[in-house]
């Protein structure tokens, strides 16, 4: 799962109060610990979803590309815009250095919820009742071809 | 008034037949954001989006309380198809009014062609370990496009149509 979303990014959505959802890219990802993602945003990226988040931080996020269907999940929880500070330096810096992203800013997610995706009877699953190694367990008896491990 | 390029039809269609996974991205009423892959996809008129009511569950809770949606491309990204679709959707279930209509689509019309989509256009691109064993098709998602702006780095939130 980790590995995924740092291999393919993911497509963030975010809505208005009133329901009025958006979509960028977030090309760089970076997975903090067990709970929490970051995401370098260059200034068109943050333009559109940062006056968004302001007023409403709820962010829902899927991989990007093959991950759409080979990391069949989404991942919900609560956003946060960073423009300055540890944590925005070095995003901004592994960002600039592994995908040439000028970092406007960073958007961490605190993640809340995990549901399955998968098309069929586990689809909307929540996950986020199984502990680490449960979900690791549960992730690879349903794929192997998951990118940079190696069993 | 939107009205889809040759790129765009050519991309809003199944992966199997040159088109592409989309995700569709829906809100509950007080703004909880939702994201979910979908395969079954093509599009109506000029300016509609087709998607398939097969495993839905928030995403059908979500339109049935707000109409407001996005569909953007999931995967092939690197075909220049760099689009987010914004509009307001309905999901056209089986036992809705037959002249129901949504922006000029007929309910009819929409199911009488693709009620039955896993026969009409089976996966047969989906690797074995990921296609689902039955499909149960609860009716089929219409997306009234209103705008499309552009996620391409460089562009992002630019007005496309």
């Amino acid at each position: 799962m980790k590995a995924w979303i740092e291999a393919m990014g993911c497509h963030l959505c975010v809505a208005t109060p009133e329901g009025v959802p958006s979509v960028v890219l977030g090309r760089y990802a970076e997975v903090r610990g067990d709970d929490e993602v970051a995401f370098a945003l260059a200034a068109d990226e943050a333009g559109v979803i940062a006056p968004v988040i302001a007023e409403n931080p709820r962010v829902a996020f899927g991989v990007s590309r093959q991950g759409g269907i080979r990391a069949a999940y989404q991942f919900k929880g609560a956003g946060e815009i960073l423009q300055s500070g540890d944590l925005y330096d070095t995003v901004a810096a592994q960002a600039k250095e592994e995908k040439g992203i000028d970092a406007a800013a960073v958007l961490r997610v605190r993640l809340t919820e995990l549901y399955c995706t998968k098309p069929g009877y586990e689809a909307g699953q929540r996950l986020d009742g199984m502990t680490p190694d449960e979900l690791t367990a549960w992730e690879r008896q349903r794929w192997k071809d998951v990118p940079r491990k190696r069993d | 008034m939107v009205k889809f390029t040759k790129e765009m039809k050519e991309a809003l269609r199944v992966p199997g037949k040159g088109g592409s996974l989309i995700y569709l991205c829906t809100s509950s009423r007080d703004g909880k954001p939702n994201i979910a892959a979908m395969r079954f996809v093509a599009t109506h008129m000029d300016d509609k989006i087709l998607i398939a009511d097969m495993f839905l569950l928030k995403t059908k809770a979500n339109i049935k309380e707000n109409p407001n949606v996005a569909v953007t491309i999931c995967h092939p990204l690197d075909e220049g198809r760099w689009w987010v679709f914004r509009g307001k959707a309905v999901d056209m279930e089986y036992g809705f009014p037959r002249d129901f209509d949504w922006y000029g689509a007929n309910a009819t019309d929409i199911l009488n062609e693709w009620g039955n989509w896993n026969k009409a256009e089976p996966p047969d691109e989906v690797p074995p370990d990921i296609v689902f064993p039955k499909a149960v098709q609860r009716g089929v998602v219409v997306v009234h496009v209103e705008e499309v702006y552009s996620i391409e780095p460089g562009h992002v939130g630019e007005k496309v149509l």
